[in-house]
């Protein structure tokens, strides 16, 4: 078992960098490559396969469930973003989203490796609510990642388009493409990124004494929160869309990825 | 020989192009007003996007450079600001330039075919305007003739890249699928219409709008749009994704404020402008607005230029076929000149032997039969191309060859003019004075598709001089 974790962890590595490559080049050269546009979706879910294998290796290997741990779901969650990005792609021309996501699948993948094994579980916490705390909020935090990364292709396609460097066979994604991307992702990711907050304020409750850095974090957790209600609330409302939408999901994801660092910074990870 | 003034992309910002740029009536205007001048004899006007060129010949007594003085002047009263952009070229040099432009060597998009139709458009025009004349006719038909050899010759012309599928690329870079968006057009143009005609076929609404009515129906029904009135721009704004605009309008038809208006109701949609228009038909100021992008001509043009990189080795073989061609009319031109003299001379020799033999024919030899006539007919043919080799072939190599040590051309025409009293002959005055009034380009086999690089022919004039016409008895 801890062989196949292994190889599967280096296979999905090895997929992950070279289907990034290939994106990247892609892009990077005018006329495109035709072979690398090709190859580099089917190599990256050869990557999320491999990726997949090896978290269900190793938590069986420690017997820790995935959602139980940090170290799991921060690898979940770049999974998540890789395969929402797979699924995505059929429908849309959003290809060039893969140059972000590969990369971002390599650096959770081998990232997660570093952060502490789970501590004691407190016994007065709900195993369940845990679980459903921690798998909503690494699906959340999946979804919120890609619409940064679609967030952060909208704004360098639409400051090509504005200053006339955008040639006429661009390889960056439809602008209305990328940004109805990022709206569906912030809805889908939205409901996901509620519940976290309410069952984190339920744990809190529960374990009684509120520690400096738990307090910041669900402190972090409502702003990031209350930034995509009013987001979101906007775009229906007022029609806000393309840059300033782009601009408020890249916000949310660096929000969230800030909560997900304090998290990892902790010595011992309970949830 | 001939002078070219104007401005081009080259040169000129589009502020100033602009203003330069002419509508037809101003165009007619400014060409008969240079051929009322003393200078001027025959004018033509090529006035497109990119550039705004007058053509002209020199009026007898004038030469080059007068004639260019005059185009300066009547341009630069108009836009004082264009001085420093202005350009001139003479004689040879604005033979080349003409056959360059006409064979898009010097479009903003090289290769790209709008050009060749628009001078045959400036030919027509001046044609019809009066001030087309021989000189002028000769090199703009040789000038179309190159750039049809050039197109065909050369990869210069392939691909898809132009303006208006550049264009069409960009609307794919805003919006992911074109299936139901609504373009709105407004004004007419080639190039816009091939824009809607691309749109449409990608799936696309047209909405035609424009002032008159029977044009909207006409250009909504060729591009397969629906006909509006100029009153609803405003509610179009609304609910259009991409809006051509190509009108004649001297000002902005769109504003900023009209963007913006909108843009409350559009509730974020993106929306892409299309300004194919100079002078330009939508304010710059609307691109600052989040969510709308604009792209005028010269931005148009600028990402096919830089697309089209790989159309420079065709460029290159193009360049040379140029100016292959302008220096063969260069020297066809020089050797043109000898040609009223050796037809005159011609016509004389022909008259003089004619006339014996008439004589004859009437006295001593009137026994002979139609046999014996038509081979005296005959001879008298042959002796006259034989009296005539040595000096026709003289004053060509004084008028073509470049290293000719021999007498002045002019020296030779005059001593061949005073030694056989060519002066004052009817028919060398006809051949010198050239057509009075120029051909269409159709007649001139040089309409749309007409002629092909193999079966570009020599001007007439040209012909007589290489090789004089076989003649019969019967004909006399």
């Amino acid at each position: 078992m801890e062989r196949l974790a292994t190889v599967a962890f280096y296979l999905g590595l090895i997929s992950y960098t070279i289907a990034g490559t290939l994106f990247f080049v892609d892009l990077a050269r005018r006329e495109g490559l035709a072979g690398a546009r090709r190859w580099a979706p089917k190599i990256l879910g050869v990557g999320a396969a491999m990726h997949a294998t090896h978290v269900v290796a190793a938590s069986l290997l420690s017997r820790i469930c995935p959602v139980e741990s940090l170290h799991f779901a921060l690898s979940l969650a770049s999974l998540v973003a890789t395969v929402v990005f797979l699924a995505l792609r059929r429908r849309r021309r959003l290809d060039a989203v893969g140059a972000f996501v590969a990369p971002l699948s390599v650096l959770f993948l081998v990232g997660a490796q570093f952060v502490g094994t789970p501590a004691v579980q407190p016994d007065n916490v709900s195993r369940t609510l845990l679980a459903l705390h921690v798998t909503a909020n690494l699906l959340g935090f999946g979804l919120f990642l890609l619409a940064g990364g679609a967030g952060a292709f909208y704004l360098v396609s639409e400051r090509r388009l504005k200053q006339k460097r955008s040639g006429g066979k661009s390889r960056l994604p439809p602008l209305d493409a990328l940004d109805l991307t990022e709206h569906r992702l912030l809805l889908a990711g939205f409901p996901l990124l509620t519940f976290g907050a309410i069952s984190g304020a339920v744990f809190v409750a529960q374990l009684g004494a509120i520690e400096e850095g738990t307090l910041l974090r669900a402190a972090l957790s409502y702003v990031t929160w209350t930034l995509l209600a009013v987001m979101l609330t906007l775009r229906v409302v007022a029609g806000w869309s393309g840059r300033r939408a782009a601009y408020g999901a890249l916000a949310g994801a660096a929000c969230l990825l800030l909560v997900i660092l304090l998290y990892a910074l902790r010595s011992g990870v309970s949830t | 020989m001939i002078s070219v003034v104007g401005v081009s992309h080259r040169t000129t910002p589009i502020e100033v192009r602009e203003q330069l740029a002419l509508d037809d009536s101003e165009r007619t205007a400014l060409l008969r007003g240079l051929v009322e001048t003393s200078a001027v004899a025959e004018a033509l006007v090529v006035s497109t996007c990119n550039r705004v060129e007058v053509v002209v010949a020199p009026a007898p007594g004038s030469d080059e450079r007068m004639a260019a003085d005059v185009v300066m002047q009547r341009l630069l009263s108009r836009v004082p600001v264009a001085m420093p952009h202005l350009y001139c070229h003479l004689g040879p040099r604005a033979v080349h330039h003409l056959f360059r432009v006409t064979a898009s060597l010097d479009s903003l998009v090289v290769g790209e075919p709008q050009i060749l139709g628009q001078v045959k458009d400036a030919f027509e025009r001046a044609r019809l305007a009066g001030t087309l004349g021989a000189s002028l006719h000769r090199v703009v038909t040789r000038a179309i003739r190159t750039a049809k050899r050039v197109r065909s010759e050369t990869p210069i012309g392939t691909g898809q890249v132009s303006v208006p599928t550049v264009a069409v690329d960009l609307t794919r870079q805003i919006f992911d699928r074109l299936e139901g968006r609504t373009v709105m057009l407004i004004g007419s143009g080639e190039m816009a219409e091939q824009v809607a005609r691309l749109l449409r076929g990608a799936g696309c609404r047209i909405i035609v709008l424009g002032r008159t009515e029977s044009k909207v129906r006409e250009l909504a029904a060729a591009v397969g749009g629906d006909a509006r009135g100029l009153h609803e721009l405003r509610a179009g704004l609304v609910d259009a994704d991409v809006v051509v605009s190509s009108t004649s309008a001297p000002g902005y038809v769109i504003d900023r404020d009209a963007v913006a208006g909108a843009r409350r109701s559009r509730r974020g949609r993106s929306l892409f402008f299309i300004d194919l228009a100079v002078p330009r038909d939508i304010d710059p100021g609307v691109e600052s607005l989040d969510g709308v992008f604009l792209y005028n001509i010269d931005d148009l043009s600028n990402v096919v230029a830089d697309a089209l990189s790989g159309r420079r080795r065709g460029a290159e073989l193009a360049e040379r076929i140029v100016a292959a061609e302008a220096a063969s009319f260069d020297r066809w031109r020089e050797g043109a000149q000898v040609t009223p003299v050796v037809v005159a001379l011609r016509v004389r020799f022909e008259a003089v032997l004619q006339r014996e033999i008439d004589k004859s024919l009437k006295g001593r030899l009137r026994h002979l039969g139609p046999a014996d006539r038509d081979a005296l007919q005959m001879m008298l043919g042959a002796a006259v191309n034989k009296l005539l080799h040595a000096p026709t072939r003289r004053l060509r190599q004084g008028a073509m060859e470049r290293d000719w040590e021999g007498p002045p051309l002019e020296q030779l025409i005059e001593a061949v003019e005073d030694l056989f009293s060519l002066r004052g002959d009817a028919a060398l005055e006809e051949l010198q004075s050239g057509p009075h009034s120029a051909p269409p380009l159709d007649a001139a086999g040089l309409d749309e598709g007409a002629t092909g690089p193999g079966e570009a022919e020599e001007p007439t004039a040209m012909r007589d001089v290489a090789e004089p016409a076989p003649r019969t008895g019967a004909s006399r």
